[in-house]
């Protein structure tokens, strides 16, 4: 970031001001089978601008802002024109006055920079690792590994910088027999590479590929119990995680209250929610936010009361918090039983949606089933199609969690959950 | 007026033009894509207000694409000197060394592909336009939108806000090689009206928008929307949950479109299509960037493939599909226009652009007229598509019970459709008259590459699973 930005920003007559500088290297490989389709590198600069107008109408204080990003080859002059239009806009904005983020203190990087190459092979040689048959295999993969350098510094005397790893990889599988061909797909998100983590997820999913061939469609079950043992269960918790977000609270999305329940109790297991400030492998590592608040660790629900809400500095400060962040990781703990007796009785274990969701708003719950185990006592057999529906208003408080958890990049939650009573459309009839 | 070409494309056009002279002394094909498009989100509210300079294809930054013994490879960078191309070029090689290096050492194969074509063609095209967006009086947007927004929130006792979003991008792209110099510069503006209500501790949002290829002008449309969609988001608070089963249904033209995106994207499997599934022969479905004006609308794609209007079902029948430039070379057929890219440093893919079903000769009130029992499907949430399986998945917002040809009265949300598209496209029975594009959302692959696309028709009349 050139020195001239901060200069400009300190005598633009702004009441405040941010400057975010992202530097990004990222490498890319995509696979089709194993044979490699493509390679890519990106270096980039990103830099956005934020500026602050305090200004007061009909005795009403207001703190404006608007933000735009700065293009890195950008000269003196384009960037004071930039300035001098935030500054306009700023003031068009009547959002009711709060106050800046004070400096963090925490200013020093939580890791070293990450060596790409070596997050990179180690993906690479994952992907090549994994166990397939002809009846199972690799479709494609892209492997994305990241490092990325935040540093943001504003008007506040805030000036930290967090470098760190993030990296994804995409699969799609194929499974096949004499009547068709079937596909299934992951997105693993984490920090480096975990590559025995990987492994086994992607042959896990072979294995739900294997299993779909022989799938019959999803009876019309009425209300039945749904078991994630999946990311979809986050939709679950994140529905719970960001009615406690300010915003939420203050546009009134939410209508959670510190010290009430989070849900009815209707006899589930009762949640506990924790922001934390690490967690091993997350890409989600940072000693700040993205408005220079500092991370830390904090409890949001506990025993499925709200204990803390959290979010950005506006709508935090607009319900009365003055030292919330905006938290990075999440774990959620376990409940009071273990999977094994979670999975017990008559449940459709669903390890395959088209696109599972959870609306914050509403808690309604949707999701096509495209692979899925119908349990009942000892049988067990093989469904797809049809969907499952509900509202989480309804049936959140009959959530049951395993005491087991299981890491999904930036959130620890439990390896297995049952909800209670969910509506199953079948596949036919 | 046209919407100008960016001068600062212009300006380091020379440059770039000598980065890929100089890159080609290594490789057998050079292309590169430079990007320079600028615009603005306003984000009104009775709580919370935002203006800032950025809309899901803002961006400015280019990308080389290379190849060489059949493997293709990408630089991505936003720190161009078009006075040194040397030290990018130099940049550029050094670092795909070094992933060349890694690939060695772990033994990656390599998915052979011939060199692209790289036929001559020059083409500057600035699309005509109302207003610009940089050129936008902000402060009136601002007081206009806080006026609906206030106007919406006043029209429900049950409102507890009413957000309005408008954004507008001018978008420029110059994609340079050996023999073409392509440059396209044109604007296309989305605004929605969001209004949040509840009741009895349920919370629920209505949703409508406008879109086009067009400038910031066309959020005046907005007005009109505001108190309908608040209506329609009250009924959604007195909603009951659908009795899951198979359905006659008619879908509104937002839903149409979401059927056509779905049914239709990321990777059908057309050769079985054409030999064993029937369609209605009341379909027929267009797919490109050239058929209609809307927001996905440009001139060439982001490999420099001039824009097409591929039919892929006519009458029932599958056609053809789309395909960027890659893949059609790998397939040996002729690219669509439809390479498309989230933004400079992401990859090219197969994607979609404007995807429409054909109308046809019925009213909805004809239509409605021979339900005997299902309901008329309105507003969508979201979809997805399992392109192998080909089945299909739209969360759809409400749904209005038809009995014995007339509405009913009672509402039900939200509904999942969920089926098998060539059954689901088997059944259409009839299409009326109408012909709506939507353009305000994005669409994804898999889970990311998020781009924009229009999808729309007419309403249709079908057999769905719901629930």
């Amino acid at each position: 970031m050139e020195n001239f930005i901060l200069d400009l920003l300190k005598k633009s007559g702004a009441d405040g001001w941010a400057v975010r500088d992202e530097i990004r290297t990222g490498w890319e490989f995509y696979f089709i089978r194993h044979a490699l389709d493509q390679n890519r590198v990106r270096e980039t600069e990103h830099i956005t601008l934020t500026i602050y107008r305090a200004f007061e109408e009909d005795g009403k204080k207001y703190l404006g802002s608007a933000s735009a990003e700065l293009a890195p080859t950008a000269t003196e002059t384009e960037a004071e024109k930039l300035i001098r239009s935030l500054l306009f806009e700023a003031g068009l904005i009547r959002n009711r006055a709060y106050t800046l983020n004070p400096p963090c203190g925490d200013a020093a990087p939580l890791a070293a920079a990450p060596e790409l190459r070596t997050i990179a092979g180690d993906f690479l040689r994952a992907m090549k690792s994994v166990k397939e048959s002809a009846e199972a295999d690799i479709n494609s993969y892209e492997i994305f590994t990241d490092s990325v350098c935040r540093r943001l510094v504003t008007s506040t005397g805030i000036d930290v910088t967090d470098v760190y790893p993030s990296s994804m990889a995409e699969v799609v599988v194929n499974a096949r027999d004499d009547r068709r061909e079937i596909e299934l797909y992951r997105m693993y998100k984490s920090g480096s590479c975990d590559a025995a983590g990987l492994k086994a997820n992607v042959e896990e999913t072979l294995r739900f590929g294997r299993d779909k061939l022989r799938a019959g469609k999803t009876p019309a079950l009425g209300k039945c119990d749904v078991v994630f043992s999946t990311d979809d269960a986050l939709e679950i918790y994140d529905y719970y995680i960001d009615r406690m977000n300010a915003g939420m609270v203050y546009q009134g999305i939410s209508d959670c209250e510190i010290g009430k329940a989070v849900a009815e109790d209707k006899g589930g297991d009762k949640l506990t929610v924790r922001a934390v400030k690490t967690l091993e492998n997350s890409s989600h590592n940072g000693a700040f936010d993205d408005e220079g608040a500092p991370v830390r660790d904090m409890t949001i629900i506990s025993g499925g009361v709200a204990e803390n809400f959290y979010g950005r500095r506006m709508f935090a400060q607009y319900i009365g918090l003055e030292d919330s962040f905006s938290p990075g990781n999440f774990v959620v703990e376990g409940g009071g039983k273990t999977a094994a007796e979670l999975r017990t009785g008559k449940y459709l274990e669903v390890v395959e949606f088209s696109d599972f969701q959870v609306d914050t708003a509403s808690g309604d719950i949707a999701g096509e089933i495209r692979l899925g185990y119908l349990h009942d006592g000892d049988s067990v057999s093989v469904v797809e199609g049809g969907s499952v529906s509900g509202t989480l208003r309804e049936l959140g408080g009959a959530l049951r969690f395993s005491s087991e958890q299981k890491q999904y990049n930036n959130y620890l939650i439990p390896a297995v959950t049952r909800l209670c009573g969910a509506s199953i459309t079948g596949a036919e009839g | 007026m046209k919407a100008p070409f960016s001068p600062y494309l212009d300006a380091i056009a020379p440059g770039l033009k000598k980065l890929v002279e100089l890159l080609r002394e290594d490789f057998d094909y050079v292309s590169v894509l430079s990007t320079d498009s600028v615009g603005f989100t306003a984000s009104i509210s009775q709580r919370a207000k935002a203006v800032n300079h950025s809309t899901m294809m803002t961006e400015r930054g280019s990308v080389v694409r290379v190849s060489r013994g059949g493997l293709y490879s990408e630089y991505a960078f936003n720190r161009f000197d078009p006075s040194h191309p040397e030290l990018t070029a130099a940049e550029a090689r050094r670092v795909l060394d070094e992933q060349f290096a890694l690939l060695e050492e772990t033994g990656s194969a390599v998915y052979d592909t011939p060199v692209l074509p790289d036929e001559p063609c020059v083409l500057r095209e600035e699309m005509e336009t109302g207003i610009l967006p940089e050129e936008t009086d902000l402060a009136a947007l601002v007081e206009k939108l806080s006026e609906m927004s206030a106007r919406g929130f006043a029209a429900s006792e049950y409102a507890i806000d009413c957000r309005l979003r408008a954004q507008s991008t001018h978008v420029c792209k110059l994609f340079l090689t050996a023999n073409r110099d392509m440059r396209q510069s044109y604007v296309f503006s989305e605004g929605v009206v969001m209004p949040l209500v509840t009741k009895n501790g349920r919370v629920e949002f209505g949703y409508e928008g406008v879109s086009g290829r067009e400038g910031p002008e066309i959020f005046d449309r907005l007005s009109d929307k505001v108190e309908p969609v608040v209506k329609s988001a009250e009924e959604l608070l007195s909603a009951e949950r659908i009795e899951p089963g198979e359905y006659e249904v008619i879908v509104s033209p937002e839903v149409s479109g979401l059927i056509a995106h779905e049914a239709f994207g990321h990777g059908v499997e057309m050769d079985m299509f054409v030999k064993n599934r029937a369609l209605s022969d009341l379909v027929t479905m267009h797919e490109g960037a050239k058929p209609e004006i809307e927001v996905a609308s440009y001139a060439f794609d982001d490999e420099g493939t001039l824009a097409h209007d591929t039919v892929e079902i006519r009458n029932g029948i599958l056609k053809t599909g789309v395909c960027d430039a890659l893949a059609a070379l790998r397939l040996g057929v002729a690219p669509t226009g439809n390479g498309k890219r989230e933004n400079f440093e992401h990859k090219v893919y197969t994607r979609m652009t404007n995807t429409v079903f054909e109308s046809g000769d019925s009213t909805l009130e004809e239509m409605i007229a021979t339900v005997k029992y299902g309901y008329l499907l309105k507003g969508m949430q979201s979809g997805m598509e399992d392109p192998k399986h080909w089945g299909i998945q739209c969360i759809i917002d409400r749904g209005y019970e038809i009995r014995d040809g007339k509405l009913t009265g009672k509402v039900v949300s939200p509904i999942v459709m969920t089926g098998y598209v060539p059954e689901l496209l088997g059944s259409i029975s009839m299409l009326s008259r109408d012909h709506e594009l939507f353009g305000t959302g994005g669409c994804g692959k898999g889970h990311k590459e998020w781009v924009k696309v229009s999808d729309g028709g007419p309403y249709m009349k079908a057999k769905a699973r719901l629930g």
